[in-house]
């Protein structure tokens, strides 16, 4: 079966920095696939590169079948790809629902002219997707902060309202950076417990890039292991942890 | 016109816009912040160095350094009162109090001097133009170029030698890391806009017996400082130098073999071909994302 | 009065007393009432680029007098009916107006006020030394448009047109930025990265909103035109600039009802400070400085948080979505009571 997503090859050069170099990943549908590494061995930069916001100097990524390396970001994300990222980015000036709303842009029917003249204030495509909103911030049991602003709500909370954002679209492929970062345990098991009915009740593929190793552990199908731009090991997370290339260079003995 | 000719007075014409540029660049480089007063300076400097010459019957000299540091204080003020509180705002909002500060100079410039166009008296009345090989130079330019190479040698030797000059070579490169290691960075700040407002109140004195002076001045010179920027990257003084000198020679140029009239409009065209062919300048570095 | 109420009714009641406005005013308040209601449709063209769309371009002076210009233009020289110009004026601006876009995508977003500001000066410059054209300094008469044998001379008639203008302009751009679009300019305003990664297309919503802001710049302009009845260059410079941008910085930036505001403010103070350039030009220079200092969200920022305005929301009747959430909590809550 193919891939989700493949990179063949991929390096990504900054001057004389190789952030990424020669990667070769291929992750299938419906898994969740964790990141870990030391900091600076390249993974938010990995992202980057899949995202399209950072270009590639040799390789190439497919994704669903097609080769997507000359696709600027807005394409790759209308092809079905969301992020969040490593600290919170969401509008401050907009309620969660704005927020939200913006992770629809592509989906709402675009009748721009039959909208703008109609006589009444209604809008059917609009309101479908303030109802999905709805929906994504139930499953996420954040529903009651729809018409907040984010400096109103716990750091949790924002950083479920980006989930949100990036789950609204029902996308093919979901990447987290570091969504764990700066959750307290019981929010971790929160997020676990989200990331295990995803997995359940859809095809959703998820890439996790994480530090907080019970999560990674715990909910990942594989896991890669980056080290200063390379991938160093790749399996399951029992075989991962019990590799000595990957104690040497990030897990030292006896991680918790 | 023989082109040396032509390109010498572009010479004289680009230290101007040289002057106007650094203080442009300075600010941005240190605060991330585009003066778009920073024409308006130049023309306070230039009122300044009118009043002090024209009317109260002083030397040039005198003029010019009186311009030069009352809009230094000026610019020291400025920052003070109106920046210090806003380091951490969005960028349109700092770029609109510099606009904002634009109008308030040139309507205070209007209440004395709003009804008529003055005109600095020519300083060498009585000296003949230089003559060099096939060249025919001014007086005037002569001094402008002097004049604004010594002020900007003056700059080099501050910046790589004191410590104020270190310090806020230090800032430009990482704020954080300055105020870590007990660099008091508004102080820092201050000194940025007292150096950049001075460069153009420099700029205005010499401006003045070449050019018409009335409020609206600024802007011309706004503009072609800016382009010198521009060339430059906005990112490196000398970048920005070279670029204004390009300028002023390729202006002269134009005027004196096309017409005078696309005089006016050289420089806008120079820089929509040069940003549309590299972005980034003729000096600048391609931007890099940070996510 | 319950808010909601307030709110239903406060629209259609406003419309209302504006009709019969020119009932009960002189000649010289409908003028400026009528300079008011040009200033709204500007402001509100300014407001969806430098405000929503965070883009700082300093052409809208110099798109207005494109306006005006054809419109004036078209009037006098080519005998073309007003019904038609005004139209083209609009046209003619939104064209050139969205050259803007592409410095905009091309660079550094400091260049985009260069490229802009040159602009605007190169217009004036066209308007004043293209006497074949534009008769320059001279300046270009307007007569009254006329509907259907009625002619509409004097500022009471001219004021039902520009207020039928006005309103369908506003609720236009109150459409657009309660959509997508208008979340999508906000997301490029704020951090055109995280836009991108939701599948926004920056080039084409940029395009998109500079094409608009000058599309209103342009039936500004011509409406200008057809109110002062007379136009000259010196009209469409910086100082015009001056107006625009204190109409939506200190009215409020990001808001509809701000551009409102603002026009409103900005268009009697100088009525009121009549022959005194330079002092206008001082104290809108102060209130620009000291509102981006003091209150960034201008007036009507601070209407809303006193809650003296209502909250702009940039989402369709999201009032109706609040109303349903909040009465399915009750019934939630009264069902756990039981």
């Amino acid at each position: 079966m193919t891939p989700l997503l493949r990179t063949n090859g991929i390096s990504v050069k900054f001057g004389g920095l190789v952030a990424v170099n020669a990667v070769d990943i291929a992750i299938p549908e419906g898994v969740i696939h964790g990141v870990i590494g030391p900091n600076g061995a390249g993974k938010t930069t990995f992202f980057n590169a899949i995202t399209g916001l950072a270009g590639l100097s040799t390789g190439s990524i497919d994704f669903a079948g097609d080769n997507i390396t000359r696709q600027p970001p807005f394409q790759r994300a209308r092809l079905g790809m969301r992020r969040t990222f490593q600290s919170v980015q969401l509008i401050p000036q907009f309620t969660v629902l704005e927020n939200v709303l913006i992770g629809l842009h592509d989906h709402i029917r675009a009748n721009p002219l039959r909208s703008l003249l109609s006589f009444s204030g209604r809008d059917p495509a609009e309101e479908e997707a303030q109802q999905r909103v709805v929906e994504t911030l139930r499953f996420l049991g954040i529903e009651s902060t729809l018409f907040k602003r984010p400096v109103e709500l716990s750091f949790a909370q924002q950083r479920f309202v980006e989930i949100a954002r990036a789950l609204v679209a029902r996308p093919k492929l979901l990447m987290l950076d570091e969504p764990a970062a700066g959750l307290s345990p019981s929010e971790v098991q929160g997020l676990n417990a989200l990331l295990r009915r995803l997995r359940a009740e859809s095809d959703l593929t998820v890439i996790l890039v994480e530090h907080v190793l019970s999560l990674v552990f715990d909910v990942s199908d594989r896991i890669t292991v980056f080290d200063n731009g390379r991938v160093i090991a790749e399996g399951a997370p029992a075989d991962v942890e019990a590799d000595p290339k990957v104690k040497a260079a990030y897990l030292g003995d006896g991680h918790a | 016109m023989d082109a040396l000719t032509l390109v010498v007075a572009g010479l004289a014409n680009g230290s101007l816009y040289a002057l106007v540029a650094l203080g442009l660049v300075l600010i941005y480089k240190t605060q991330d912040v585009v003066n778009f007063a920073h024409g308006e300076i130049l023309m306070v400097g230039a009122f300044i160095g009118y009043t002090i010459f024209q009317i109260l019957g002083w030397s040039y000299p005198l003029a010019l350094i009186a311009a030069v540091l009352l809009c230094g204080v000026l610019g020291a003020l400025i920052e003070r009162i109106a920046f210090r509180r806003l380091a951490h705002e969005h960028h349109i909002t700092l770029a609109m109090v510099t606009v904002g500060l634009s109008f308030t100079l040139k309507g205070a410039a209007r209440l004395p001097f709003g009804g008529d166009i003055y005109t600095f008296p020519p300083l060498f009345r009585d000296t003949p133009p230089i003559v060099v090989g096939t060249a025919v130079i001014s007086p005037q330019s002569l001094v402008t170029i002097s004049v604004a190479v010594a002020l900007t040698l003056l700059l080099w030797f501050f910046f790589r030698s004191t410590t104020m000059g270190k310090q806020m070579r230090a800032t430009q490169q990482n704020l954080r890391g300055a105020q870590l290691v007990g660099i008091n960075t508004g102080r820092i700040f201050s000194g940025t806009w007292a150096l950049a407002c001075a460069a153009g109140g420099a700029a205005g004195v010499l401006a003045a017996p070449v050019s018409l002076l009335y409020p609206d001045m600024g802007t011309n010179f706004l503009l072609k400082g800016f382009a010198a920027a521009v060339l430059g990257g906005f990112e490196s003084i000398p970048g920005a130098i070279v670029g204004a000198l390009i300028i002023g020679v390729i202006e002269m140029l134009f005027g004196g073999y096309i017409s005078t009239a696309f005089q006016q409009v050289s420089a806008f065209c120079i820089i929509i071909v040069v940003l549309f062919v590299r972005p980034h300048g003729l000096f600048g570095h391609r931007p890099t994302h940070r996510v | 009065m319950r808010a909601a109420t307030v709110h239903k009714w406060f629209a259609p009641v406003l419309l209302l007393v504006l009709l019969v406005t020119p009932l009960l005013t002189d000649r010289y308040i409908q003028y400026v009432l009528n300079l008011v209601i040009i200033y709204v449709i500007i402001g509100i063209g300014l407001n969806l680029l430098l405000g929503y769309a965070g883009q700082f371009a300093f052409a809208h002076a110099a798109l207005m007098g494109i306006g005006a210009y054809t419109a004036a233009l078209l009037v006098y020289r080519l005998h073309v009916s007003f019904w038609i110009a005004l139209p083209a004026a609009g046209i003619v601006a939104t064209i050139i107006g969205s050259l803007g876009a592409l410095p905009a995508l091309r660079m550094k977003r400091v260049y985009l006020a260069l490229v802009t500001l040159a602009f605007a000066e190169l217009i004036q410059w066209v308007m004043i030394h293209w006497k074949w054209l534009t008769y320059g300094t001279d300046g270009v008469k307007l007569k009254a448009p006329e509907f259907f044998g009625f002619s509409m001379h004097g500022d009471h008639r001219t004021f039902y047109l520009l207020l039928l203008i006005a309103v369908l302009l506003y609720v236009f751009a109150k459409r657009i930025v309660e959509s997508r679009i208008g979340r999508a300019l906000v997301a490029i305003r704020e951090n055109e990265i995280v836009a991108q990664c939701n599948g926004i297309s920056v080039a084409r919503t940029k395009g998109l909103v500079f094409a608009l802001s000058a599309f209103y710049a342009g039936i500004g302009g011509a409406l200008f035109a057809v109110t002062l009845g007379f136009i000259v260059p010196e009209s469409f410079g910086m100082f015009q600039l001056v107006i625009h941008f204190s109409i939506v910085v200190i009215g409020g930036l990001i808001s509809m009802y701000g551009s409102v505001l603002g026009a409103l403010l900005l268009t009697t103070l100088p009525e009121l400070l009549r022959g005194f350039q330079s002092l206008q030009e001082i104290i809108f220079g102060v209130l620009l400085m000291v509102f981006i200092l003091v209150m960034p969200a201008g007036l009507a920022g601070l209407g809303k948080r006193k809650g003296w305005l209502p909250q702009e929301i940039l989402s369709r009747n999201w009032r109706a979505l609040r109303d349903r959430q909040a009465a399915a909590a009750r019934d939630a809550a009264s069902r756990e009571n039981r």
